[in-house]
């Protein structure tokens, strides 16, 4: 945009140029083609006693009748405008003067003049000079611009970071007791409606310990340095899905796996983090009696659901951060985008295939 | 043949009255050119005048004019007026004469 406006104020900026020096240029090749005309005059009345046709060093000049048919030239360059009085050709300047009286049958005298292009050194010069300084007003003006109007959404992101950080810190101590104190409750003297209810307190707080995960490792361990070492990654699902049984029975989900032998080199954390969001989400977008299905090949690893499915079209914004496409889920939007930033790390490439109420595959290929 | 028969048809009707006129055919061809420039322009007007000959249409000056008795009008054939006025336009053009 810029640039095309630079280039639109540079042409009209040449033609004025060039312009103002055809009209300085006028007055002499006016005054060369009076002076002509009187020598035309001259020859006309000594005409044929005299036929040497008048030259001058200052000009060269041509005669054309009343249908441009030329008496005589010695124009360089014979591309004549009749009916532009003065014009600019490569590299010469043409003025045409229409005569009232025709000597020797002239209507037209032309008068050609070198055209030394100083003018236009001057101009490209102007115009490289002020279109660099006009293109880097404009980019300093655009950036401020940008900054003014898009400084309110960095303000809420800033803000929204700084919330999740600070409130993730003060859920560690509080949801580590609640785990802490399901795992040691004896569940064996406990009554039928006392064990559902506290199933209920373990799912929530499992739900809550994967978001928690997910912040902490967003506001705190992704700067970490990695650990890679080779992941048996059928032992690492295994563990996982064992992991998320409790919320697989709450929705009474069915699980298909077939897993073959798998390793890779990566940092386990982050390995843990891209299978955990992958499962957690094929629960929570899950039918209730729905499946989930996981296969692993040698550099595949494919998880899906029977679940409610993603429109196509939001698929590529499902990685962004903050982005989530089902209000009634919990959760801050930040899972994929770290599956995504993860995946990117490692080269490991994602595809995801959906259908509206039929469900969703996540295919990871490395 | 035909340039040496219309030749005929210009020294025959036209030389032999002119020789007698105090301008000569070449001042009255620089006449003609002042005022109709062009190959086409300038033969359409002298046929014009020969077939009409008259004071206001004559492109020679009014002391000319008033000195010298109007030529009557030409009694040559449309074609042979074409060959003669073509014949005087080759003699005196001023095409390809400067240098």
């Amino acid at each position: 945009m810029i640039v095309l406006m630079i280039i639109l104020l540079s042409t009209y900026y040449y033609q004025t140029q060039e312009k103002l020096m055809l009209s300085n240029e006028r007055a002499s090749l006016f005054k060369y083609a009076y002076i002509h005309a009187k020598r035309m005059k001259v020859l006309h009345h000594f005409f044929d006693e005299r036929v040497t046709y008048p030259r001058d060093p200052r000009f060269k000049s041509a005669i054309y009748d009343v249908e441009f048919k030329e008496i005589f030239s010695l124009l360089e360059n014979k591309n004549i405008h009749f009916h532009e009085e003065i014009y600019r050709l490569d590299k010469h300047i043409h003025f045409v003067k229409s005569l009232d009286d025709f000597y020797l049958g002239t209507k037209y005298i032309v008068i050609e003049v070198e055209d030394d292009g100083l003018w236009k050194e001057v101009i490209w010069k102007n115009m490289i000079g002020y279109g660099l300084a006009a293109f880097f007003i404009f980019l300093l003006f655009g950036l401020y611009l940008a900054k003014l109007f898009l400084k309110p959404m960095r303000d809420s992101i800033v803000l929204l970071d700084r919330f999740i950080k600070d409130t993730t810190h003060e859920l560690n101590t509080p949801l580590s007791s609640i785990l802490a104190n399901i795992e040691m409750m004896d569940t064996d003297v406990m009554v039928e409606k006392n064990r559902k209810k506290l199933k209920r307190i373990n799912i929530a707080a499992k739900t809550v310990s994967i978001l928690y995960k997910d912040l902490t490792y967003l506001t705190l361990e992704q700067e970490k340095e990695n650990k890679d070492e080779p992941i048996d990654i059928k032992l690492l699902v295994k563990s996982r899905i064992e992991y998320f049984d409790i919320l697989l029975h709450s929705k009474e989900l069915e699980y298909e796996l077939n897993l073959e032998d798998a390793s890779i080199v990566m940092d386990k954390r982050k390995l843990t983090r891209v299978i955990d969001n992958l499962i957690s989400n094929a629960i929570k977008y899950n039918k209730r009696n729905g499946t989930l299905g996981i296969h692993l090949r040698a550099s595949e690893l494919t998880i899906w659901d029977t679940g409610i499915g993603i429109k196509e079209r939001k698929i590529p914004y499902m990685f962004d951060r903050y982005t989530r496409f089902n209000e009634s889920e919990g959760g801050f939007g930040v899972g994929l985008s770290i599956v995504k930033k993860i995946l990117d790390e490692y080269d490991i490439t994602i595809k995801v295939t959906s259908k509206i109420n039929e469900g969703t595959k996540v295919v990871l290929t490395w | 043949m035909t340039g040496i028969h219309a030749q005929d048809i210009f020294e025959r009707n036209c030389i032999p009255c002119h020789q007698e006129l105090p301008a000569s055919l070449q001042e009255m061809f620089k006449r003609y050119l002042l005022v109709y420039s062009s190959e086409i322009n300038m033969k359409a007007g002298i046929k014009h005048f020969l077939l009409y000959p008259s004071k206001d249409i004559s492109a020679m000056s009014d002391l000319f004019v008033d000195t010298v008795e109007m030529k009557k009008k030409t009694s040559l054939s449309p074609k042979e007026l074409d060959e003669a006025v073509d014949i005087y336009w080759d003699t005196y053009k001023v095409f390809d004469k400067l240098k």
